[in-house]
């Protein structure tokens, strides 16, 4: 049993499907090295990332599938799944035998995984773009903290560059270290840790009250649903908003 | 006045107005500007009733001159009242708006003084956001009947939706319950505003720079429950507004008792359930191609509280089922108990390439537990009661939902409405 194995990088595994188009060893699964386990019966081959191989692949994608597909790649490598990456070398391998019309195979086992997964990962940068709270710091920058449950920063970025083309705003993922930073022209990833600490504009803290009373006050006592809440927007992201943040 | 209790107070009074969507307008950031409003609409926090919240939705005013038995802003109720300035509601869409609390504004109010001095208020807060604070996020703004069509028009133009609320769906409920309204105020705005983006629409065609007027259409609530109106004339009222006026939607309001007057109804709690099956027959008629007449009849112009419009339409239409999935055109497959505009959009897809098999609808999502009895795949029919309208109904009641919010498959957006 052959297994590749690439450095977690979109970059990295793109070259891993590269590599087993064209090497005889042909893999079982493809895992990103942090999720590595190693088993006595496997074989292990490290692909080394080549960002000429990565690029020929992302464009075979695109003109050989459809831009659709592609996405879906890209989804499911952001759901950081470990078996994602498995999923996405037999779907390309899929996509380039039958080309552009591979997801109307809503009954093939694997286009129904890959669909299921990016429609997760899909579905969670769609409910942030709603759910992230920004704070004003002095300085006039704006400021959010995230844990999402997958790398959706990258996907919320170009949403809020539009939205907020004129601010300087920070969305800061705490649980994978990483942010996306806007300074009024483009915004970038930036890994590892954010210094220092929040100094909130005098404002802040005003319109935050604001906010909550408006929650407070908007809902209607005797049509009360916790449940029907809960299933649009579960616990767990309650932590980070404004209004929810002392009900945890 | 504090803002934050002018907030708390206002708030209060607009939280019976349903309409919270924030989709349908396309409105892209300009430089130097704010927000954008995106196609698909977005919830920013859902409030404790289970409400999408996605607009900051405010009263400008609850200073009424008017006496809706109702409303809790009539004239004659003991309620705190407050009135914001423009800049503040200005001020106050802006900051959330940056905080990524809201999607947009969706400003009403009760009529302080006079219609026109009310609607020029609200033209006002308008002409802040757009111009002085280059906003590009969404505006939903209440047009007030009785107003002048020239500030009415002004409004459009800056506007994403503009909304005229009919509330009392016939003329005997206005009698009786506004009677300081008159349809004719009502209707006359509506038809306005309809007319202008009709004409609007026609110039964008010939110049591109001739501007916009309310390019996320319009739209109206109706309350249910607080007249003695039947489900079959409210949807007729609406099936008109859509085919007549080209409303983007219709909103309706289970009736919250909020006040004791004897020309009102008492109610144990709101007709929830009403109100739902309206919002199932809406999306029949805007989605389904469904007409009034099929989904309910002079004899019998209710709806079944037992069973949704849809299968009680085809428990209706036995001779017209089962249908074969592999053969039915599009227009029949929505038609299906249970099965919504994607799954028929899948199966429709699906079943070019190969024909389908009642494992292959299963494995596809497509949801089987009410269709089942109303399909053959591959000339098989899969229903365990056997094709008896009287035993497939019985099936259907005891499936219906207990809970008022789960099983609702057609439309997931239909919740976000109710319960
Ligand atoms: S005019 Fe509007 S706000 Fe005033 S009492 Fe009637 S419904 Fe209420």
């Amino acid at each position: 049993m052959i297994h590749y194995i690439y450095d977690g990088s979109f970059e990295g595994l793109l070259t891993a499907i590269y590599e087993a188009y064209y090497r005889k060893e042909k893999p079982e699964k493809i895992i990103a090295k942090a999720d590595l386990q190693e088993s006595f019966l496997v074989t292990y081959i490290h692909i080394a990332t080549e960002e000429e191989k990565a690029d020929k692949v992302y464009s075979a994608i695109r003109e050989k599938i459809s831009s659709r597909a592609l996405k879906n790649v890209f989804y499911l490598f952001l759901s950081e799944d470990m078996e994602a990456a498995t999923y996405i070398y037999n779907y390309i391998k899929l996509g380039f035998s039958i080309g552009g019309k591979i997801d109307q195979y809503h009954t093939h086992d694997i286009v129904q995984h890959v669909h299921k997964i990016s429609h997760k990962v899909g579905k969670e940068a769609h409910r942030l773009l709603g759910l992230v709270r920004f704070q004003k710091l002095q300085g006039d920058i704006y400021y959010a903290f995230i844990e999402p449950d997958h790398n959706v920063t990258a996907l919320l970025a170009p949403h809020f560059s539009k939205r907020m083309a004129s601010e300087n705003w920070i969305i800061h993922d705490g649980r994978r270290n990483i942010a996306a930073l806007y300074n009024k022209t483009c915004w970038i990833i930036k890994e590892g840790d954010l210094q220092g600490e929040l100094l909130l504009d005098e404002e802040e803290l005003a319109y935050q009250e604001m906010w909550q009373s408006y929650f407070k006050s908007i809902a209607i006592k005797n049509r009360k649903n916790p449940k029907l809440q809960r299933s649009y927007m579960p616990k767990r992201y309650w932590r980070h908003l404004i209004e929810l943040k002392n009900k945890t | 006045m504090e803002v934050l209790q002018k907030l708390e107070i206002l708030a209060d009074a607009a939280k019976y107005d349903v309409s919270c969507s924030s989709s349908g307008s396309n409105r892209k950031n300009t430089k130097g500007g704010i927000g954008n409003a995106h196609r698909s609409g977005i919830c920013h926090s859902w409030s404790e009733d289970g409400r999408c919240i996605s607009l900051l939705k405010i009263l400008f005013t609850n200073e009424c001159i008017y006496n809706c038995a109702y409303c809790v802003n009539r004239s004659s109720n003991d309620v705190p009242r407050a009135s914001f300035t423009p800049e503040e509601v200005a001020e106050l869409t802006i900051n959330f708006y940056k905080r990524n609390y809201i999607e947009g504004l969706f400003l009403s109010a009760a009529v302080v003084k006079s219609p026109d001095y009310t609607m020029e208020l609200l033209l006002r807060t308008a002409k802040l956001l757009r111009h002085h604070h280059q906003f590009n996020g969404y505006i939903h703004m209440k047009a007030i009947p009785g107003a002048d069509p020239k500030l009415i028009y002004q409004a459009g133009q800056l506007v994403d939706r503009m909304s005229v609320n009919i509330e009392l769906p016939s003329s005997n409920g206005l009698k009786l319950l506004a009677p300081q309204k008159k349809k004719e105020s009502i209707i006359k705005p509506m038809g306005f505003i309809a007319n202008q983006i009709i004409q609007k629409v026609e110039e964008r065609k010939l110049y591109k720079n001739a501007g916009k007027f309310v390019p996320g259409g319009q739209s109206t609530q109706l309350i249910v429950g607080a007249t003695a109106d039947h489900d079959l004339s409210i949807l007729r009222l609406t099936e008109g507004l859509y085919n007549q006026f080209g409303l983007k939607r219709v909103y309706y309001s289970a009736y919250v008792p909020v006040s004791q007057d004897e020309r009102l109804p008492t109610l144990a709690a709101p007709p929830l359930l009403r109100e739902h099956r309206l919002y199932q027959a809406d999306w029949l008629l805007r989605f389904y191609g469904f007409t009034s007449k099929e989904l309910l009849q002079e004899h019998q112009p209710n709806f079944d509280t037992t069973l949704d419009p849809k299968c009680d339409w085809a428990l209706r239409n036995m001779q017209l089922f089962p249908v074969e999935i592999n053969k039915a055109p599009y227009e029949m497959l929505l038609r299906i108990p249970g099965i919504g505009v994607k799954s028929a959009k899948r199966i429709a897809a699906a079943r070019r390439f190969h024909s389908l098999s009642y494992d292959n609808l299963k494995k596809m999502g497509v949801v089987l537990k009410r269709a089942k009895h109303f399909i053959t795949c591959g000339g098989k029919y899969y229903g365990e009661v056997g094709f008896k309208e009287n035993l497939i109904r019985q099936a259907l009641v005891l499936q219906e939902p207990k809970g008022k919010t789960s099983g609702i498959e057609e439309g997931q957006q239909l919740s976000m409405f109710t319960h």
